[in-house]
């Protein structure tokens, strides 16, 4: 299943920026298994539906470690790792917004 | 493309994907930072021309001399601390591999800033803002904003950097 979402926010500056669209596909999914690097989508108890990037995978515990791009972000380095069944989506295409 | 999602989110609206921080970070920008270093080369000409003048009073001469360095000490720090702000909090690794030359230029700010602090010397204070004007440069391509060089319109009226928005 694939998602349009808004981006929000600036932690993924500036490759990401708040106004930007993504395209993601839902996970899992044959064809997109997360990897390390990805830029995923992910629901979170406290904060709601975030996007970061992955930064480590733990196969044998089932977690990943995210991250935004800047100090202030609020990821893994606040809230540790994420069980990779909180995952909803990973994006497939980035559509910036007129820098 | 980006047109036609945003007009698709503005019919369907599309959930949103926090990018979240903890403060409302992203707003950084060097002009506090260049306004305080031309306030520091604006104080030095204060001081010379002051220097030039045959006081009525020596008091009044005193005064007006401590206040001049009073806030040319002040912005020389204060432009110090904003380069250091955007510098340690806004640039990244990527920014730095795109940007090699920046910590050089930062830590030349740094030094010209101290210079400025330490003396009188409007050299070394004009030295101070064109480090900061080319931070500023930087700091906008890095937004993929471009930037214009133009004549501050108060004096001492050098030419500075500006985003061109």
């Amino acid at each position: 299943m694939i998602r349009f979402l808004k981006v929000t926010g600036d932690s993924l500056a500036p490759e990401y920026l708040a106004g930007d669209f993504v395209l993601t596909v839902k996970i899992p999914c044959i064809s997109f298994k997360v990897r390390v690097g990805d830029i995923v989508v992910f629901e979170h108890p406290l904060h709601g539906t975030l996007i970061k990037r992955v930064q480590s995978i733990d196969s044998i515990k089932g977690t990943a470690i995210v991250l935004g791009a800047n100090e202030s972000s609020i990821d893994s380095r606040n809230f540790g790792p994420i069980r990779l069944s909180s995952f909803t989506g990973k994006v497939i295409y980035h559509f910036p917004r007129p820098r | 493309m980006y047109n036609i999602i945003a007009k698709l989110d503005s019919l369907v609206r599309f959930d949103h994907a926090k990018a979240h921080c903890d403060v409302p970070c992203g707003i950084y920008d060097p002009s506090t930072a260049q306004i305080a270093a031309l306030t520091v080369v604006r104080m030095v000409d204060l001081m010379n021309d002051l220097e030039g003048q045959t006081p009525q009073k020596k008091v009044d001469f005193h005064n007006s001399m401590s206040r001049y360095i009073a806030v040319k000490e002040e912005h020389a720090e204060k432009a110090k601390r904003e380069i250091r702000v955007i510098w340690g909090d806004y640039i990244k690794a990527q920014h730095l591999e795109k940007f090699p030359q920046l910590n050089g230029i930062v830590h030349s700010i740094m030094q010209f800033g101290s210079t400025s602090r330490q003396t009188a010397d409007r050299e070394s204070a004009v030295k101070f803002v064109d480090a900061i004007n080319e931070f500023a440069d930087i700091f906008w391509q890095t937004k993929s904003i471009a930037t214009k060089k133009a004549q501050a319109p108060y004096a001492p009226a050098l030419e500075m950097v500006y985003p061109d928005l």
